[in-house]
């Protein structure tokens, strides 16, 4: 107790906790009057995660979601305070929503507290302001899109165009527009909500609680302080709502992280639930009326909320004699509801939505996956380059496409790739070997056209069926048998083809050998070295990759393309 | 009590002291406040430029009338990053009489990527329910334009498009 008589001494504290607390609550406490306290709690508690979600989150286009899929699945309790935090803006909206509703039943906006139902409806405005710029952050499908719908909404209405480009930093997405997004989110609408918070909460104490209609007598002798009776009710619902948000964040494992930002995506873009009712709003109307939608339909809403003060004629606070406003109020959170509802319903009946959903999920699986292994640092979108298959498609690209076409894509330099171990290809090789498609860029180009005079078209695809046969176990699981017996025939006593193909592993010849072509192995052997003798031999321009790739490299590539089907 | 205003005679003195009060509180707020008007406009009215042709593949990928969606490549400077051959843009790519016919996936409504519907043959946004017939044509939903056609060029068998960006939710289209 000294130490506390010591520091009133200098600071005054004693007196200044008792004005803190001490205050009459006419009619006594009760329970619908603790939304405003509720909210101040989730406030601090969203300013305690955000500032904690900052030790990890960095906001720029290349690691925007990086960081978050690091914070998320990576941090220890990432998830949780991500999701918590996450959940709180639901639970923030849902909250100040309640307490706009108990406001408007007790009549609270009434002179003289205008000012303070004002400062409340900014406050509200800022609460939504905030849902919409952290959505944005963690930089992924679904905030990406969804954002994209918000300041396209921007862009349509009339002059909105430069506010668009100045909420974005610029005419498209990117660096700038996080930077901003981050700014906003944790400096501009933090400290705006503060200072309006301050402002509420002096009005709030100067004219006290509105109480409920009774009469005067009756208040006095129900009266109770402040502290500790009001109080604990206040604190009893935040314990409440802070334990749904954790039920709420264990269930659903913390909040959903969809795969990195693609702008050339497809993507089933929707708005977190509670701006749902404007999308919906939106499908009705279309075209130059849009903008009863976007703009007219809210701000009226909004407008009409702002002159309640005014709209409201009334005598008395009593809710006989408000009726007109009371049931104006619930006619808008009524349709508010409705068109979340139908928006939800359309969504469920919805079946390519659905579809569109469950790919989402897949995808933000694997995105999350590969991002343990670390994100290159170009962007989020690379985290796929990580996938196996994409890590040899970046080596094809790198190392082949400048002279092999595949996949529609590459150079003509050397033979297309595309569909190179199917019939087609080989029997128009055999018809026209100096094609660009195949040899004709190559020194490889001595191979002679076989004419429909030497052999039919139904002969040839006998030859081929035979070739493919060779080409190792599994091509010889999906071959005609007869056909393979006449090709071989044909090959063998009627044909020249073999004068410069071996169709037996380990003999040398001009051509290549034909035995194991087109399998994995088979081409493995040509990115080492296709000069060897059985190979394309002194006709072999390609460059050797035995010692610029690894030896697992050149087998998954060798892999990707002997597996590549034909497009 | 010798505080005052009206007619003591330090009366005129005092109005010079809160007028240069508020003067020079004024002039410390613009320090900061004048360069900042610029600095947050700052990219602001910039236009994402012409649009140059990027490599879209062969022109036999793109036979038939059946839309093929094709990603577009090219190096990117985002503010300070500069990204080289990274995915700008996507657009889907039909023959149509012959000639072929590409349009942005972009929704012109706001932005949500539009989807090719192959049963119905037509472009689909998941968004708003917009739909376009495969000549881009609005045939349902909200979009104030048929799909931005894109200008396709081709060159020894090579197609190239020209990636632009159009203004959303407006009936003409005009580049961002
Ligand atoms: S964005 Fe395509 S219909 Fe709205």
């Amino acid at each position: 107790m000294a130490l506390l008589d010591w520091l009133d001494e200098r600071t005054g504290i004693r007196a200044a906790t008792r004005l803190m607390l001490e205050e009459d609550v006419p009619g006594g406490a009760r329970l619908r009057y603790v939304f405003g306290s509720v909210l101040v709690f989730l406030f601090m508690q969203q300013v305690v995660l955000g500032i904690l979600l900052a030790f990890y989150y960095s906001p720029s286009a290349t690691d925007a979601w990086a960081s978050t899929a690091y914070l998320n699945d990576q941090v220890t309790y990432g998830w949780f305070l991500r999701g918590l935090h996450h959940h709180g803006s639901s639970a923030m909206v849902v909250v100040v929503v309640l307490h706009l509703l108990q406001v408007v039943f007790a009549g609270a906006y009434r002179k003289p507290r205008e000012v303070n139902w004002w400062t409340g409806l900014v406050m509200g405005a800022i609460v939504l302001a905030f849902a919409l710029t952290g959505y944005l952050l963690p930089w992924d499908q679904k905030g990406y899109w969804a954002t994209q719908v918000a300041t396209g909404i921007m862009g349509s209405v009339p002059g909105g165009e430069p506010l668009q480009q100045f909420v974005q930093g610029g005419p498209e997405y990117g660096n700038l527009t996080l930077t901003r997004f981050f700014a906003l989110h944790v400096f501009v609408l933090p400290i705006a909500l503060a200072g309006l918070l301050g402002v509420h909460l002096l009005l709030f104490r100067k004219h006290g609680v509105t109480p409920p209609d009774l009469p005067e007598a009756e208040l006095q002798r129900k009266t109770q302080p402040f502290w500790p009776n009001q109080l604990f009710l206040d604190v009893l619902a935040m314990a409440v709502c802070a334990a749904v948000l954790v039920g709420l964040t264990v269930k659903t494992h913390g909040a959903e992280l969809f795969a990195p930002a693609d702008p050339a995506s497809n993507f089933v873009a929707r708005p977190e639930w509670y701006f749902l009712f404007l999308f919906q709003l939106l499908k009705y109307f279309q075209g130059p009326l849009q903008i009863v939608a976007t703009v007219l339909l809210p701000g009226a809403a909004a407008v009409y909320l702002f002159a309640l003060p005014f709209v409201d004629r009334a005598k008395s606070r009593a809710v006989r004699s408000r009726w007109a406003v009371l049931s104006g109020v619930g006619l808008l959170m009524a349709a508010v509801t409705a068109l979340t509802a139908v928006a939800i319903v359309e969504d469920n009946n919805n079946e390519s939505f659905q579809h569109g959903v469950e790919q989402a999920h897949a995808e933000a699986t694997r995105a999350r996956a590969l991002a343990r292994e670390g994100v290159p640092p170009v962007g989020g979108v690379a985290v796929f380059d990580n996938d196996p298959e994409q890590k040899t498609r970046n080596l094809f690209k790198e190392h082949c496409a400048t002279c092999h076409t595949l996949e529609g894509k590459g150079s003509e330099e050397a033979p297309t790739l595309d569909g190179f171990t199917s019939r087609e290809w080989l029997t128009a090789l055999v018809r026209n070997p100096r094609d660009r498609r195949f040899y004709g860029a190559t020194k490889h180009n001595t191979m002679e056209p076989l004419t429909t005079e030497q052999a039919s078209d139904e002969e040839l695809a006998a030859v081929a069926e035979y070739l493919v046969s060779l080409s190792g176990a599994s091509a010889a699981a999906s071959v005609d048998a007869a056909m393979v017996a006449r090709g071989k025939e044909l090959w063998d006593k009627k044909l020249e083809c073999s004068s410069c193909h071996e169709v037996e592993a380990g003999k040398d010849s001009t051509g290549p050998t034909l035995a194991g072509r087109g399998s994995p192995a088979w081409v493995a052997r040509i990115i080492r070295d296709s000069s060897q003798k059985d190979l394309y031999g002194d006709t072999a321009e390609m460059p050797k990759f035995a010692d610029k790739l690894t030896q697992e490299q050149i087998e998954a590539l060798a892999q990707f393309v002997a597996t590549r089907k034909t497009p | 009590m010798s505080s005052g205003s009206g007619g003591e005679p330090d009366a005129g003195r005092r109005g010079v002291l809160k007028l240069g009060i508020g003067a020079l509180g004024l002039g410390l707020a613009a320090v900061p406040a004048v360069p900042a008007i610029g600095y947050l406009l700052f990219p602001t009215g910039s236009k994402a430029g012409e649009g140059a042709f990027l490599p879209a593949g062969k022109r036999s990928a793109f036979a038939g009338a059946v839309p093929v969606r094709v990603d577009l490549y090219a190096d990117k400077v985002d503010a300070w990053n500069k990204t080289p051959d990274v995915k700008l843009g996507s657009c889907w790519v039909l023959e149509r009489d012959g000639a072929l016919q590409a349009f942005s996936t972009v929704c012109p409504h706001l932005g949500c990527a539009v989807d090719f519907d192959a049963e119905a043959q037509k472009f689909k946004c998941p968004c708003h329910r917009s739909a376009f017939g495969l000549d881009g044509s609005v045939e349902a939903g909200p979009s104030p334009r048929p799909l931005d056609s894109l200008e396709v060029k081709e060159e020894n068998g090579l197609v190239a498009i020209r990636l632009v960006r159009y203004r959303q939710g407006v009936a003409q289209k005009e580049p961002v």
